[in-house]
């Protein structure tokens, strides 16, 4: 058992010697922002995570009330900003709408969750 | 894991007592079983205690709904001990450690163990306390609901700790197992938004003694209430607030031990986590929630810094030894 405490008194070197964190991505901002409420119709959906995504498996998927996909396109990375994925919309009326997101992190942790924003008259 | 308040190891004893040995032998064919039963359920690879929207965070007087590669590193605990037939009043701290291995997705093995320092109260006694491993599943989770369960089983080695703080009742003479039920529920499917950051947990467990005669099974039982502002930002609404505060997590903790035979006793523990990408912090209050309680200790508290070891090292230490 005394091997245990010998690599426990390793780990704190370890990990203070480790040169980046890879965490998982989650939601850092978003555009339109979670929860909020905008006058016109947005042009896209922009989510930017706390980690890099995969673009191959990063999805991006807004839904009306009724349950319609009302995206324009597929979701991409941003050649400039892995950390960013966004996805077209197509021209929006009053109503809520669900954003429902999927990313697969660059060290390969899946995560997904979802919000709302509301498109006013 | 367990979060038993003190721990410690003493190999010599642990691996020549005949005793201990027997217990081993019982917690490697419980591993071996509940192994095997684990590698049959179909386990998604996703680490953290993650469950659709849901993060739930590692708590500090009983243990998550999760399993996941991570390091509690130290967990630091501190009571002062009520004056009390004849001995005065003094103290008792505990630097205890917990590192969980993943040997399969979602499913491994855990690790407790923990230095005890107690002044006054009759005797100043220091040393390790007894080594805790605990084997622990987790089932696949309802996305949709935030909903979560693990399984489990803990073994506290007896005789494994410093032979004076046995002696002195810091520590138990004896070993225990314990099946253990774990369940994490999320709010986040409430209709009313300021409530959906809202999280309980749950950790139900039999404590079966080596030695009932000398120490009787007890039911443990705890529930923790939680309201993550990182769910508040990233699921319901984005507030203008410091970012500093939209990683917070205010949280309260209730740890209760009913004996078969004696007085149940029992914590409250009110507190907050800063909750980071690949690490936490957290405190909390430990009071005293009966009169019972009140008897062997008075109010104290608790600190713990966790690391996520899954984000830290991906490639390596941080990931299941059987991949699949």
């Amino acid at each position: 058992m005394r091997h245990i405490f010998s690599s426990c008194t390793l780990l704190p070197a370890l990990i203070l010697g480790t040169p980046a964190a890879l965490a998982h991505a989650f939601l850092d901002r978003a555009q339109p922002a979670v929860g909020s409420a905008v006058h016109q119709s947005p042009a896209e959906v922009r989510i930017w995570f706390t980690e890099a995504v995969e673009a191959a498996f990063s999805t991006i998927a807004v839904l009306d009330a009724q349950g319609h996909h009302v995206e324009d396109g597929k979701a991409k990375v941003d050649p400039s900003d892995p950390h960013l994925l966004d996805v077209g919309l197509k021209a929006l009326g009053p109503g809520k709408y669900k954003v429902v997101w999927k990313v697969i992190s660059v060290d390969t942790h899946r995560t997904e969750g979802d919000f709302t924003f509301t498109v006013g008259p | 894991m367990s979060h038993r308040i003190w721990g410690a190891a003493e190999s010599d004893r642990c691996l020549h007592s005949a005793p201990t040995r027997g217990a081993v032998c019982h917690f490697l064919v419980l591993t071996l079983v509940l192994a095997s039963a684990a590698t049959l359920l179909p386990l998604e690879a996703q680490a953290h205690a993650v469950c659709g929207n849901r993060v739930f965070p590692p708590t500090l007087t009983m243990d998550d709904p999760g399993f996941n590669d991570e390091l509690s590193l130290p967990t630091i605990q501190y009571a002062p001990i009520p004056a009390s037939g004849g001995n005065p009043s003094g103290s008792i701290t505990s630097y205890g450690f917990e590192w969980d291995k993943s040997i399969i997705p979602n499913a491994g093995i855990a690790i407790n163990d923990g230095y005890i320092v107690q002044h006054g109260a009759g005797q100043n006694v220091k040393g390790w306390d007894n080594l805790t491993l605990t084997l622990k599943g987790q089932l696949p989770c309802i996305e949709s609901h935030e909903f979560l369960v693990s399984v489990g089983v803990s073994h506290e080695f007896g005789g494994t700790g410093t032979r004076r703080l046995a002696t002195a009742g810091v520590i138990d003479t004896t070993g225990s197992t314990a099946p253990t039920l774990y369940v994490g529920k999320g709010l986040g499917d409430l209709p009313i938004d300021f409530l959906r950051p809202l999280a309980v947990t749950g950790e139900f467990s039999y404590q079966f003694s080596d030695s009932p005669s000398i120490s009787p099974n007890q039911w443990n039982y705890a529930l923790s209430l939680q309201y993550s502002m990182p769910y508040m930002q990233q699921h319901v609404k984005a507030l203008d607030i410091p970012e500093f505060f939209g990683h917070l997590i205010p949280i309260v903790e209730f740890a209760y031990s009913s004996p078969i035979h004696g007085s149940p006793t029992g914590t409250i523990s009110p507190g907050i986590f800063y909750e980071a990408e690949s690490w936490q912090l957290g405190a909390e209050a430990v009071i005293p929630a009966n009169s019972a309680t009140r008897q062997g200790q008075g109010t104290g508290f608790i600190v713990q810094f966790h690391l996520f070891l899954d984000d830290i090292f991906p490639n390596s230490l941080g990931k299941p030894l059987f991949n699949f």
